[in-house]
């Protein structure tokens, strides 16, 4: 089997599982008793152990162990989580986290920084105290007062029977004995080949193997059972301890009974069983038969409610972003395929096949709906990575603050959820260090001495609001406005409502904050915020009460691969104006004339565009002619069209670089006729609406156009 | 010895897929050329030069179609029964480009050794010398060798789209 393809997923699933993990921790900061978490991180701690033990990571495996001992104190009862653990176990993870990177960008672990080396040794340290009391590395307290078989101390036997679908799951029983080897020593191995069919019948992939293991180890049960945590449920796995009564034995020879003698012999051969213990076994043997089966009854039971906690993990499946993306344009394409089809059926005038073709383009919208939703995350992920955040700069900055999340199964597309979570972390970051107040001020406000900060999402109108909010000190417009001035942001005697002064802080080089700090305040942060969340064609906006606290609003598009938008004619051509900056439409009344740049809305001034002139198009205007009116970042404005076509939701292709400069459009799209319609940039032409007049634009376009070439 | 050498021989006869424009026969190198199509379902883009004919879907991608001899600063190319679309993929500076070219008809596929090719003239052609290869010598005539990524290069398209702009006044 070659690695190298399967260390991506190794590296991907640790990963994941050192933010559960974290996730986890973090949790278990607030219940210290939750069992379910206990278990969750170490089964986290385990699984990445086990993982990297398969691919040989042997100092990933080393310190794992460690921690995991650790863990395993905890699961048992013997050591409790509190802070100085928590911490602990947050740095293990980060420290697991740099190693992992270290392997993901290519470099060997071999050659580890000196100062991770530090680092890891340090950790170990720490950890090695939660162990004292009863180390791992030490013998087993008293072994029980029974008739020692053979063998001295730490004297194990491992008996292994590996399910058929070993080597399918991945697993390799070479690597489990190697692992073995990291934790004792092997004595001895017999291989156990009684279920290998004969040639004929045998499938390559299946494995029919079994060993019987003689190995000696000063590790504790619980850390040799981990080694088979991975195909105890398939397999057949008994661990029998040093100095194991006899009656053990016999309970695994009775177990093994179909095997007959060769097992008890390899026993012997293993030095685990004394050869005149031999006969006592094998006298037991018949009465094995029984207990054999008793045991099998039971044991499916216990599969199903195995396969039941591991069911749920299972319905995942990685999958590669651009293959959706491909899948996503293939199911555009059967869309304009199923159109065009059935527009054929109809014209054929033949009632089955436009039925049959009518049923067709119902099932292909599905799959189109289908497919869209599998780009669509859940926004709880990347709030979760917020307590980390909120807890690391709370302790760093010495105010007590509580991170409180709501809303995390908003679902977005996945390319918004990656690029909102630095402007996220900004926006968080800020409230903490300038919006909750120190503990003395929300004292004397008489407030309670815990700061509070909530993310929350929720779904409004086509789109996905994103609140940062705190409830601390609030912005002061008569500051910023003082500070705005004093920037030279604003003019001397302008005149401003409140908001417009509090948003004014996203205008580039403001900072409120007197002291610049480690985290913030150096006036880079809230414009930066604001462009990255443009960019995502989104908004943001501030609102803020003294004394009460700031809520920042953020609100983004679901997707940035579709948009629902109206679908307009102007001469032969189609035009799509984006439906959320859409607010009316109206007729254009006769009396408005050519030449005129403006028309009465119901007694407001409308300024407005002829996209007939704008676009140059030749043919003659229709009688009647349509306005629909858009709003965007406050402007409002007309655009006079040939037609309305209709709502639809479309699926928006990149201009692509030849026309990324035309300043009318945004992009295009494909119509259910398989021909292509072209987005209207609306706050293009808007700016354009305050910058020139329309005349002006329209006939620069046409000099233009007759001078170029 | 044998005049027959496999390594020369492909190295030298590349494949050539000639197309007529008005009167001229030109040619490009099969490599770049993606697929022909039948011409048709052109929607035109507003602001942008003539020679930009418009853009087509091409089974879910937008494909921008370009008239040459608009872009040679000739007339437009009457399109007939005969007319194509030739798609054509380019790489420039990293960057894959599919761009369509009009063409009055395509004619076949050849192979020019390269003996048989001829530096572009320095004057005489209608044709700008910086999108040219060379000058194929056929057995009757000649055809013109573009050099496609030239032709196609995106930076002189990104400014003739530019040239349209209401500057800012």
């Amino acid at each position: 089997m070659n690695l190298d393809s399967v260390i991506g997923t190794f590296i991907a699933e640790s990963q994941e599982l050192l933010q559960q993990m974290e996730d986890a921790l973090l949790q278990i900061e607030h219940a210290p008793d939750d069992a379910e978490r206990i278990n969750a991180i170490f089964r986290a701690a385990h699984t990445i152990k086990g993982s990297a033990g398969l691919f040989g990571f042997d100092s990933i495996v080393a310190f794992t162990h460690v921690a995991e001992s650790v863990l395993d104190r905890v699961r048992a009862g013997d050591v409790r989580f509190n802070g100085d653990l928590i911490a602990l176990m947050l740095n293990v993870g980060d420290h697991l986290a740099g190693l992992i990177s270290q392997l993901a960008s290519g470099h060997d672990l071999s050659d580890l920084p000196e100062t991770t080396r530090a680092t890891e040794a340090a950790l170990t340290g720490e950890l090695s105290h939660y162990l004292e009391p009863q180390p791992a590395n030490t013998t087993p307290a008293a072994a029980p007062d029974t008739p020692t078989p053979v063998a001295g101390a730490g004297h194990w036997h491992l008996s292994l029977r590996f399910g058929v679908d070993t080597l399918r799951n991945g697993m390799d029983p070479l690597a489990f004995l190697r692992y073995l080897g990291t934790l004792g020593s092997i004595l001895h191995v017999e291989p156990v080949l009684d279920h290998l069919p004969p040639l004929e019948a045998l499938d390559p992939e299946s494995c029919y193997l079994g060993l019987e293991v003689a190995f000696e180890s000063q590790a504790d049960q619980s850390a040799i059972e981990g080694a088979f945590e991975f195909v105890r449920e398939e397999g057949s796995i008994r661990i029998l301890p040093p100095q194991a009564p006899l009656s053990a034995f016999r309970e695994l020879i009775a177990e093994r009974a179909a095997e007959g003698t060769a097992q008890v012999e390899r026993l012997v051969r293993c030095g685990s069983l004394a050869a005149d213990a031999f006969e006592q076994a094998a006298q037991h043997n018949d009465s094995a038969h029984e207990t054999a089966t008793t045991r099998a009854a039971d044991t499916p039971e216990r599969a199903a409610k195995d396969n039941s906690r591991t069911s749920k993990d299972a319905n995942l499946i990685r999958v590669d972003a651009d293959k959706l993306d491909q899948l996503i344009n293939l199911v555009g394409e059967l869309i304009i395929a199923g159109a065009n089809t059935r527009m054929l059926a109809q014209r054929s005038n033949l009632a089955d096949m436009c039925e049959s073709a009518e049923t067709l383009s119902r099932l292909v919208e599905e799959v189109r709906d289908s497919a869209l939703t599998l780009r669509m995350v859940q926004i709880g992920a990347t709030f979760n990575r917020f307590q980390r955040v909120v807890r690391d700069v709370s302790r760093e900055i010495g105010k007590d603050i509580v991170l409180q999340i709501s809303g995390g199964d908003t679902e977005l597309d996945k390319t918004v959820v990656e690029k909102i979570g630095d402007p996220l972390t900004h926006l968080v970051r800020n409230a903490m260090d300038h919006g909750i107040e120190p503990a003395e001020v929300r004292h004397s406000a008489g407030k309670p001495l815990q700061g509070v900060v909530r993310l929350n999402a929720y779904h409004e109108a086509g789109g996905i609001v994103i609140e940062v909010s705190d409830d601390g000190g609030g912005l002061n417009p008569q500051k910023i406005l003082a500070k705005a001035t004093q920037r030279g942001l604003v003019s001397e005697g302008q005149q401003f409502g409140d908001k417009d002064l509090l948003n004014l802080i996203f205008e580039p080089g403001f900072s409120t904050a007197e002291q610049i700090s480690n985290l913030s305040g150096r006036g880079v942060g809230m414009d930066v915020v604001k462009r990255n969340i443009t960019a995502l064609r989104g908004t943001v906006e501030l609102d803020s009460v003294l004394g009460q606290g700031t809520c920042v609003r953020i609100r983004l598009p679901l997707t940035l691969a579709i948009i629902d938008g109206l679908l307009i004619g102007v001469g032969q051509s189609s035009y799509v104006v984006p439906l959320d900056m859409v607010e009316e439409c109206i007729e254009l009344p006769s009396a408005e004339i050519a030449g005129q740049q403006h028309l009465d809305l119901r007694g407001e001034v409308l300024p407005f565009i002829r996209l007939r002139q704008l676009f140059d198009d030749q043919s003659q205007p229709p009688r009647r002619e349509n306005v629909v009116v858009v709003r965007y970042a406050g402007i409002r404005a007309g655009l006079v069209v040939d037609q309305l076509l209709g709502e639809f939701q479309t699926v928006i292709k990149p201009l692509g670089k030849v026309f990324c400069q035309v300043p009318a459009l945004s992009g295009f799209t494909i119509l259910g006729s398989g021909a292509v319609a072209l987005i209207l940039d609306i706050p293009g032409l808007l700016t354009q609406v305050t910058q020139h007049a329309n005349t002006r634009i329209a006939g620069q376009s046409n000099a233009l156009r007759s001078t170029a070439q | 010895m044998s005049s027959f050498n496999p390594a020369t021989a492909t190295d030298t006869r590349q494949q050539y897929l000639t197309f007529t424009l008005g009167e001229a026969l030109f040619a490009v190198g099969t490599l770049n050329v993606r697929e022909i199509i039948e011409y048709g379902h052109l929607t035109p883009v507003p602001l942008m030069p003539p020679s930009i004919l418009g853009v087509i879907n091409l089974r879910g991608g937008v494909v921008p179609i370009l008239d040459l001899r608009q872009r040679f600063g000739q007339g437009a190319t009457q399109v007939s029964r005969r007319s194509c679309i030739v798609i054509l993929e380019v790489q420039r500076s990293g960057i894959d480009q599919v761009i369509g070219i009009v063409v009055e008809a395509v004619n076949a596929v050849l192979e020019i050794p390269e003996q048989d090719i001829e530096p572009p003239p320095s004057f005489g052609s209608q044709i700008p010398t910086d999108f040219l290869i060379g000058m194929g010598k056929l057995d009757t005539r000649l055809v013109v060798l573009l050099d496609i990524g030239r032709v196609l290069s995106l930076d002189d398209l990104q400014l003739l789209a530019g040239r349209e702009l209401p500057e800012s006044a």
